[in-house]
C-alpha cells in the first residue's frame, strides 16, 4: 500500500492535466520550461546528490541531445522521437565516457574538469557555422505542426513523469543505495563489495541521458537551440533550483525547479534584482538549510501516509526503504 | 581448532612511497581458522600491508594470492566478493546513512541477494552487536565504539572467509572494547578468520593465537605470543634499539 502522499500527487497531476487548457499561453509555456527544469534538476540530483558527483557538464549534455537530434532530424528525415532517442543514446555514451575519464576526480577537481568539457562543447557549437549554424541558432523541426502549446505541456509532463518514475525506481533499488555509499566514502564502499568504477561511469552516463532528452525536447518545442542552452548561465541556473529545493531528493530537485522558474517570472517586473536575489537565497540555504528549502517540507508531506505505510510494511516484514525518495 | 586451507598470501610484497619503503618484501600467510595479531611501532607498515592484502594500494613488486587465485591489480570490492572483509584505521562508515543501510550494502553486493532476506541477517548481525535499538540513527551519530562495531558488521554482511580489522581498540571504551574482544572471540570459535592490527597489546594478546610483528617496513617475527615475548629483534624494535 503506498503513502497518502503518493495518492494526493496523482490527484494533483490528474488535476494539472483536466486544467492545463485553462492556462494562458504564456504560463503554459513557463509551465513546459518548469518541466524541463524538472528533468534536468532531477537528474543532476541523481548525479550530485545520490552520487556527490559535482558535475558542472550537465547542461552541455542537454545541449549535445537537443544538436544531435535536430541534426539528425534535419540531415535524415528521421521521425523526431527517434531522432531524440538517437540524441539520448549519444548522450549516455559520452557521459558514460566522461564518467570514466573522470574515475579518479571529485570534488573541485570534477567540477572544473567538467565545466571544461561544457565549455569545449558550447565553443563547438557556437563556432561550426555550417553545422550548427554558430550563435544564429540552429532552426529544428518542431514536435507538432500546431500553434497550440497544449501537446507540448502534455509531452512534457509525460517525460518529467517517466523521467521521475525511472530515476525513482533506480534510486529506491539496491543501485540508489551503492551511488549513496560512494557519495559518503568510495573507499568504505569499494571494502564493501561495490564495484564503484563500475557505479559512478553508469550514474554519468543514465543522468546524462536525461539530460540529453530533456535537451531534445526543448530544442523540438522551441523550434531553435542556440549554443548558450549549454554555457555556464544556465548551469548556474540549474544548480540554484536544485539547491534551494534540496539536491539530495528527485522531488524537492523538481520542486525547487518548479518554484525557481515561477519566481523568475513574477519577478521579471524587478529585472536588475531577480538574479541577485536568487544569489542570496542560494547563499541562505547553503548557510542555514544543507538540504534545501523544501526537504523541510517534502519530508512532512510524506509523514502524512507514513504511519500506514509503516503498519502495513511492518506486517509484511518489508524493508523500510526511505519514502522520502 | 584445526588449521585448514590458506586463505590468503602475500609474496615478496613490496610498497614505496616515494624514497621511503614502506613494505620490503614482505612474507605474509593466513590459514583457516588463524587469529592472527599484527603488531610492530608506528610507521612499521602494517596498515600499508592490509591496503595491499585488501586491494586497496597495488604492491609495486611482489604479488597477492586469495584462496589460490593470483590478484593482478584487481580493485578491492573483487577481494570482497571472494571474502576479503577489513576495517579502516580511522573508521569510515557511510556516515548519513542509517545504521541498517550501512550494513544493507555490502549485503546487498552479493550474488542473488534478495533485500528481505538481507534485511533479516543485517538486523540480526545489529542484534548480535547490541546496535539493533540503533537501525534508524544516521553512522555518524554514533559513538567512537560503536562505530567500530558497526564497522565490524559491515564486514559481516560480506560473509567474509578472512577479516582484517585495523586498530579496532583504538580510542574505544574499556566497556565497549571489552565487548569488540568477545564479539571478535565467538566469531572465531564460529569459525571466522582474523587479521587484528592493534598497538593495544593487552587486547591483542587476550585474542591472538599468533603474532606477526613488523618493524621498518620488514618482517622481524612470526610466532606464538609466548616466542614473540621472548624474541630479542622484536624487543630491540620496539625498544628503539
Amino acid at each position: 500500500m503506498r503513502g497518502l502522499h503518493v495518492y494526493i500527487l496523482l490527484a494533483a497531476a490528474a488535476l494539472a492535466l483536466v486544467f492545463a487548457d485553462q492556462l494562458t499561453s504564456y504560463w503554459m509555456h513557463v509551465a513546459i520550461i518548469a518541466m524541463f527544469y524538472g528533468i534536468l534538476a532531477s537528474s543532476w540530483s541523481l548525479l550530485a546528490g545520490y552520487a556527490g558527483l559535482f558535475s558542472l557538464g550537465h547542461m552541455a549534455f542537454a545541449s549535445i541531445g537537443g544538436y544531435a537530434s535536430g541534426l539528425l532530424v534535419q540531415w535524415y528525415g528521421i521521425p523526431i522521437p527517434v531522432g531524440m532517442a538517437a540524441g539520448v543514446a549519444l548522450c549516455c555514451a559520452l557521459g558514460g565516457l566522461i564518467g570514466w575519464v573522470c574515475l579518479r576526480m571529485s570534488g573541485p577537481y570534477l567540477a572544473i574538469f567538467t565545466l571544461g568539457f561544457a565549455e569545449i562543447v558550447r565553443i563547438t557549437f557556437a563556432t561550426e557555422d555550417d553545422i550548427t549554424s554558430g550563435m544564429a541558432g540552429l532552426h529544428v523541426e518542431r514536435l507538432f505542426d500546431t500553434p497550440s502549446r497544449l501537446p507540448y505541456f502534455y509531452t512534457a509532463f509525460a517525460l518529467l513523469a517517466v523521467s521521475l518514475l525511472l530515476m525513482g525506481g533506480i534510486v529506491r533499488s539496491r543501485w540508489g543505495l551503492f551511488l549513496r555509499a560512494i557519495r559518503e566514502d568510495e573507499q568504505a564502499a569499494s571494502a564493501s563489495g561495490v564495484a564503484v568504477a563500475r557505479f559512478r561511469i553508469l550514474v554519468f552516463a543514465i543522468a546524462s541521458g536525461f539530460a540529453g532528452l530533456a535537451g531534445g525536447f526543448y530544442g523540438h518545442y522551441l523550434g531553435i537551440l542556440t549554443p548558450s542552452l549549454g554555457g555556464l548561465d544556465l548551469m548556474a541556473v540549474l544548480v540554484v533550483m536544485t539547491v534551494i529545493g534540496g539536491i539530495e531528493r528527485l522531488p524537492t530537485a523538481v520542486g525547487g525547479a518548479f518554484a525557481v522558474e515561477f519566481l523568475l517570472e513574477v519577478l521579471r517586473g524587478d529585472d536588475q534584482w531577480r538574479l541577485p536575489l536568487f544569489g542570496i537565497v542560494l547563499l541562505l540555504t547553503m548557510r542555514f538549510a544543507r538540504n534545501g528549502l523544501l526537504t523541510p517540507v517534502w519530508l512532512q508531506f510524506v509523514r502524512l501516509g507514513e504511519a500506514r505505510a509503516a503498519a502495513t510494511m511492518a506486517s509484511r516484514d518489508v524493508p523500510q526503504k526511505d519514502p522520502g525518495r | 581448532m584445526n588449521k585448514g586451507a590458506e586463505l590468503i598470501r602475500g609474496a615478496g610484497l613490496i610498497k614505496r612511497f616515494g624514497g621511503i619503503v614502506a613494505n620490503d618484501t614482505v612474507e605474509f600467510a593466513v590459514v583457516e581458522g588463524d587469529l592472527v595479531g599484527l603488531i610492530g611501532p608506528n610507521g612499521s607498515g602494517k596498515t600499508t600491508l592490509i591496503n595491499m592484502l585488501t586491494g586497496h594500494l597495488v604492491p609495486d613488486g611482489g604479488r597477492v594470492v586469495v584462496r589460490g587465485r593470483e590478484m593482478r591489480d584487481q580493485p578491492a570490492h573483487v577481494y570482497a566478493a571472494m571474502g576479503v572483509a577489513r576495517t579502516f584505521q580511522l573508521t569510515q562508515l557511510f556516515g548519513r546513512m542509517t545504521v541498517l543501510e550501512n550494513l544493507l550494502v555490502p549485503g546487498l553486493t552479493r550474488p542473488r541477494s534478495k533485500w528481505q532476506a538481507v534485511v533479516r541477517r543485517a538486523r540480526n548481525t545489529l542484534d548480535f552487536l547490541n546496535l539493533a535499538h540503533l537501525e534508524q540513527l544516521h553512522a555518524k551519530n554514533l559513538s567512537g565504539g560503536q562505530q567500530k562495531l558497526l564497522e565490524l558488521g559491515r564486514c559481516l554482511m560480506l560473509e567474509p572467509a578472512i577479516l582484517f580489522l585495523d586498530e579496532p581498540f583504538a580510542g574505544v571504551h574499556p566497556h565497549l572494547r571489552d565487548e569488540l574482544i568477545k564479539r571478535i572471540q565467538e566469531l572465531h570459535e564460529a569459525g571466522r578468520t582474523f587479521v587484528i592490527v592493534d598497538h593495544d597489546m593487552e587486547s591483542i594478546l587476550r585474542v591472538s593465537q599468533r603474532l606477526v610483528v613488523m618493524a621498518r617496513g620488514a618482517k622481524i617475527a612470526d610466532g606464538s605470543p609466548a616466542e614473540i615475548r621472548a624474541d630479542q629483534a622484536v624487543l630491540a624494535a620496539y625498544a628503539g634499539l
